[in-house]
């Protein structure tokens, strides 16, 4: 168990004052957790170990999916509060890494009208985390035109004294403060917590961005393949506005179209894609169409063999 | 293993090879052999005699023969025996041909490194040969001096490096690269450069990783520099997007839809209008192109355009069968009662096709169709045809939530329609239920059950159900239940409560102005937001309720102070429209791109404008009411009809006047009665217009016509809502 673990060589290889006093946040956070879990591998010492380990993480995630789990006075939900509010960052990754999850099953029972406070109490401080990192303020995104030169092209020099015509798209709107998860700013908490997610998101483990793709299926189409037995089951639809939406959106591109790390992932995510898609169609929502439809035309395109030459390889010539 | 790598390789193998140098060429079975013995010294010596190499040169040829025949291992084992790092380290400027064949010696390394998945060494060779291409060439690669061979490698090289970074693992490093390979003179040609800025583009897009902005110093010169992953990409994609229009690179569709995926993240749509428009014709199928123009009008709310392009893709020449545009297309005109008649069409002509895999958006059909059927009914000029389309409304809602039980949108839907048609048993369990499926997340479902419940006159549950939705709002957008909250207490005959409520509507109400400014935007709550003016009226019906005439002064003033605000938003819209024409001429006459900042502003001006008019007119009928009260016959009626001259189709000022004419005597009955009818025509449901037109009939003694009239008044009158329920749709 974790308590034989103090002087391990992986929480004694740091030597700043800093980085000792995270290793004993992360041992006291591993502490914490063994109380929770059946078993936590004596491997597991660091928050590195924390976050990577897939028999924590498979412990968590089956505690997070029970029927009772995430009501005020659920033990897990406090230990995740508490983890995440721990100054070690890397801590804070180990929440974050639950965030598909938490989020996925919290929206999934809206409807069921349980007490969800852990799940909430959770969110709520993801999204005072980011208000506080923003200091409230939107992110914005400029769309150039290009009648002025940029790093990347030139332009015709005779418009060069017109001021640059920018289209300034706000991608988060401003946060405001929320102590208490009203049900009209639901969607936007969980929006920010997935904006969080994604801003992480190269740092998270497969397995998370899996579940992702999993509930990101179970959204969009209310179905609900249960591993257990081979039926599904229907659940409630779940309303997905903009603000759900888009970081959604963001995170699917990432698990289709970035560095191919897992096919298993490439598969869960073109799934997730294609039933966001036909929810797109069936909400007709036209921002939502154009960008689930061009995702699906570029997964289509991403497999295609005729589209993929590699133009680095060397000539068959044999000739100096 | 040589002939199985690819098809061509195969073709190679089986006719025979050559070695070819200084004019010479020898096949290349013998080597072949004595490298499958594995005496590369012996194949070495052989290269050498019969083409007068030296052992670098012979190498390097014997490492590409083994590398063509798939041999990888074997091919870094012929290399080892040269050491290129030295040789990169003599390079001299003046011998290009030197530098190829050393240069080329390393790249055939790293190509070999990266098929036996050793990316890390592989990029730290490849860099070694950017960093040798940047020692021979200080001041870039110059077009005519550069030797084709060593371009064609040099190209290859930097457009490799990233990749092999990113196959690594090293993704900051990657992002690095690729800057460097972009944003330095290689002198490549116009395909390498645009896979690589697509690559990046896409790498931008999709690695999750947040590089920061390229930090160039003086470098940038004035040029925009984006400041984000996502601005980057954009630009990278909208560069690539001007070189296909202009033909520097050939059409890739991927580049489109990146850009597509991208700015409908940011809302964006018009960018890519624009680009979908500057396509040469024939690089996409032209109803493919105008359904994407629609969606891209549909979402910055342009939907003449909208439909102005779907009903071409939907001609029965073109496409007519498109799911995605009929659908769209039927969306669009369910918003609108001028349009709703051709709705139902497009959404029938959904129901049709929607076979097959697309059976599932059977009831996406009937749902729109229920809401164009519903739409239409408004303006039917017959009572049978209305109720006829109300029917049909209803009945294809019914079947649309068969197919779909459980979706909040038709049940919305379902509870509203049955609500202004005042069967309010059906409506208030839609009403619930929505609540129950949304969480209660969105206001429109507080309010409708609110409206249901204050219709069947219980008052005090209504009440209870606004506070549980106030409790559910963050205090910005909890206006139109405040206003709610404080018609509900005039119901209850608790003005002074109301008053209470009304002030607290009208702090939050001007906080929100001071702290948005006038003209700022916020999509989210815009929709729903109470306007200032608004509140005073409402305050001021309330006094004069009460005969407070002095009230009833203030707050008319204080709105007219809100107008006089308006008056500066119309000298605002003047100046912004007369700029609005210059861009445009402009645009005409240099080919730019005209300002969508305008265009905002300009709809935020028209909406400012209506309000305006609106003001007007709850002014006009405020003074009315008050010069009424006090006996003023004529001063009320000017001003009931100058709120009907500044908006023809509003109501309560028909209403009004006709209720006024029919107290005047038997010659103005016939105007009153027009005039109550035509309110009647538009508002069916308006139980005051029923009442009066029940008295006209009665004075004029069409007895069973009063009877009928004001029968419908009593029933409208236990079922009336204290808002419109339309004001809610």
């Amino acid at each position: 168990m974790s308590s034989s673990n103090p002087g391990s060589p992986s929480a004694t290889a740091t030597s700043s004052s800093s980085a000792s006093s995270f290793s004993s946040k992360a041992h006291s956070c591993i502490q914490a957790l063994s109380s929770i879990l059946s078993t936590v591998p004596s491997s597991v010492s660091s928050s590195s170990s924390l976050l990577h380990d897939p028999t924590i993480s498979s412990q968590i995630s089956t505690i997070l999916r029970d029927p009772d789990s995430g009501s005020g006075d659920n033990n897990l939900c406090r230990w995740l509060y508490d983890t995440f509010h721990s100054p070690d960052p890397e801590l804070k990754l180990v929440v974050l890494r639950f965030v598909p999850i938490i989020a996925g099953i919290y929206l999934s029972r809206i409807a069921l009208r349980k007490s969800l406070a852990g799940f909430e109490a959770i969110l709520l401080a993801l999204y005072a985390h980011e208000t506080t990192a923003r200091d409230g303020q939107p992110i914005s995104v400029n769309v150039p035109d290009l009648t002025q030169p940029s790093i990347y092209h030139e332009a015709k020099s005779s418009v060069k004294n017109q001021a640059t015509e920018l289209n300034l798209a706000v991608i988060s709107p401003t946060l405001e403060p929320h102590g208490t998860m009203r049900s009209s700013r639901r969607a936007r908490i969980v929006g920010v917590a997935l904006e969080l997610y994604y801003s992480k998101i190269s740092q998270m483990p497969v397995s998370s961005k899996l579940e992702f793709c999993e509930f990101c299926d179970i959204w969009a189409t209310g179905i609900q393949n249960k591993p257990s037995s081979s039926s599904s089951s229907k659940q409630k639809t779940i309303l997905l506005p903009w603000e759900l939406l888009q970081p959604s959106l963001r995170i699917l591109g990432h698990c289709l179209l970035g560095a191919h790390e897992s096919k298993k992932l490439y598969e869960a995510a073109s799934m997730a894609t294609k039933s966001l898609y036909e929810r797109s169609l069936h909400d007709i929502d036209a921002k939502a169409i154009l960008a689930t439809s061009s995702l699906l035309r570029l997964e289509k395109m991403a497999l295609d063999p005729k589209l993929n030459v590699d133009h680095t390889e060397i000539g068959m010539s044999l000739a100096l | 293993m040589a002939d199985d790598e690819t098809p061509s390789q195969t073709q190679e193998s089986s006719t025979a090879r050559e070695f070819s140098a200084n004019g010479t060429s020898m096949s290349t079975t013998d080597v072949e052999a004595k490298l499958d013995k594995g005496n590369i010294e012996e194949a070495e010596s052989s290269l050498r005699e019969r083409l007068s190499l030296n052992s670098e040169e012979a190498r390097t040829l014997l490492g590409r023969l083994e590398y063509q025949r798939g041999n990888v291992e074997a091919a870094l084992r012929v290399l080892d025996g040269i050491d290129l790092q030295a040789a990169i380290q003599k390079l001299q400027p003046s011998s290009q041909q030197a530098a190829r064949l050393v240069l080329e010696g390393v790249y055939l390394k790293v190509k070999s490194l990266q098929k036996l998945g050793k990316f890390a060494e592989a990029a730290q060779d490849c860099t070694n040969i950017l960093d040798a291409v940047g020692r021979i060439f200080p001041q870039g690669i110059p077009d005519a001096q550069v030797e084709s061979k060593l371009q064609e490698m040099i190209s290859k090289a930097v457009e490799l490096l990233p990749e092999l970074l990113k196959q690594a693992g090293k993704y900051q490093e990657a992002m690095a690269a690729y800057r460097r390979v972009l944003l330095n003179p290689w002198n490549l040609d116009n395909d390498c450069c645009g896979r690589i800025q697509k690559a990046f583009a896409v790498f931008l897009l999709h690695s999750g990783l947040e590089a920061g902005p390229p930090s160039l110093g003086a470098q940038a010169d004035g040029a925009y520099v984006p400041k984000n992953n996502l601005e980057e990409a954009i630009l990278l994609l909208l560069v690539l997007m001007r070189k296909i229009h202009h033909g520097d690179i050939q059409w890739d569709p991927s580049v489109l839809d990146h850009l597509m995926y991208a700015l409908s993240l940011c809302s964006q749509t018009p960018v890519l209008s624009k680009q979908l428009e500057e396509l040469k014709p024939g690089v996409f199928h032209r109803t493919e192109r105008w359904n994407l123009l629609a969606l891209c009008c549909s979402v910055v709310g342009q939907n003449k355009a909208a439909m102005n392009l779907l009903r071409k893709s939907l001609h029965i020449n073109e496409r007519p069968d498109d799911l995605t545009a009929l659908l769209l297309a039927a969306k669009i005109c369910s918003e609108d009662s001028q349009l709703a008649a051709e709705g139902v069409g497009y959404a029938q002509r959904a129901i049709d096709n929607a076979k097959g895999v697309d059976e599932h958006l059977k009831g996406v059909g009937l749902r729109m169709l229920g809401l164009c059927l519903g739409k239409q009914a408004k303006v039917s000029s017959s009572d049978f045809e209305r109720s006829r389309l109300q029917n049909e409304a209803l009945k294809s809602l019914d079947s649309a939530l068969s197919f779909e039980q459980d979706n909040p949108d038709i049940i919305f839907e379902l509870g509203a329609h049955y609500a202004e048609q005042r069967n309010l048993n059906a409506a208030l369990r839609f009403a619930k239920k929505y609540i129950d499926i949304t969480g209660g997340s969105v206001m429109k479902g507080w309010r409708l059950l609110a409206l249901i419940l204050s219709a069947q006159q219980r008052f005090a549950e209504a009440e209870v159900v606004t506070d549980a939705a106030l409790d559910e709002t963050g205090k910005w957008e909890q206006g139109p239940l405040l206003r709610l909250k404080a018609k509900l207490k005039v119901s209850q005959s608790r003005p002074m409560e109301a008053i209470e409520t009304y002030r607290y509507l009208l702090a939050l109400v001007q906080a929100q102005r001071k702290s948005s400014g006038p003209m700022k935007i916020d999509s989210q709550v815009e929709d729903d937001k109470v306007k200032e003016f608004e509140v005073w009226y409402g305050l001021a019906a309330l006094y004069s309720s009460l005969s407070h005439w002095k009230d009833v002064e203030v707050c008319v003033k204080k709105a007219r102070e809100m107008k006089q605000y308006s008056a500066e938003l119309k000298a605002r819209f003047k100046t912004l429209f007369y700029q609005m024409n210059q861009l445009f001429h402009l645009s005409i006459h240099s080919s730019q791109p005209s300002s969508s900042h305008g265009l905002i502003d300009l709809v935020d001006i028209i909406d400012a404008l209506a309000m305006m008019y609106e003001a007007e007119m709850l002014e006009h009928l405020d003074i009315g009411f008050m010069h009424q009260e006090r006996g003023e016959i004529q001063e009320a009626l000017a001003s009931y009809i100058n709120a009907s001259l500044l908006d023809p189709f509003y109501v309560p000022s028909k209403v009004r006047i006709g209720a006024l004419l029919s107290k005047l005597g038997s010659n103005s009955l016939p105007v009153a009665r027009t005039l109550l009818s035509d309110a009647l025509r538009i508002e069916p449901t308006n139980r005051k217009a029923w009442y009066h037109l029940g008295m006209v009939h009665k004075d004029d003694g069409r007895l069973a016509d009063a009877i009928d009239c004001l029968q419908a008044a009593s029933m409208l009158e236990e079922s009336d809502p204290v808002e419109n329920f339309r004001s809610i749709l």
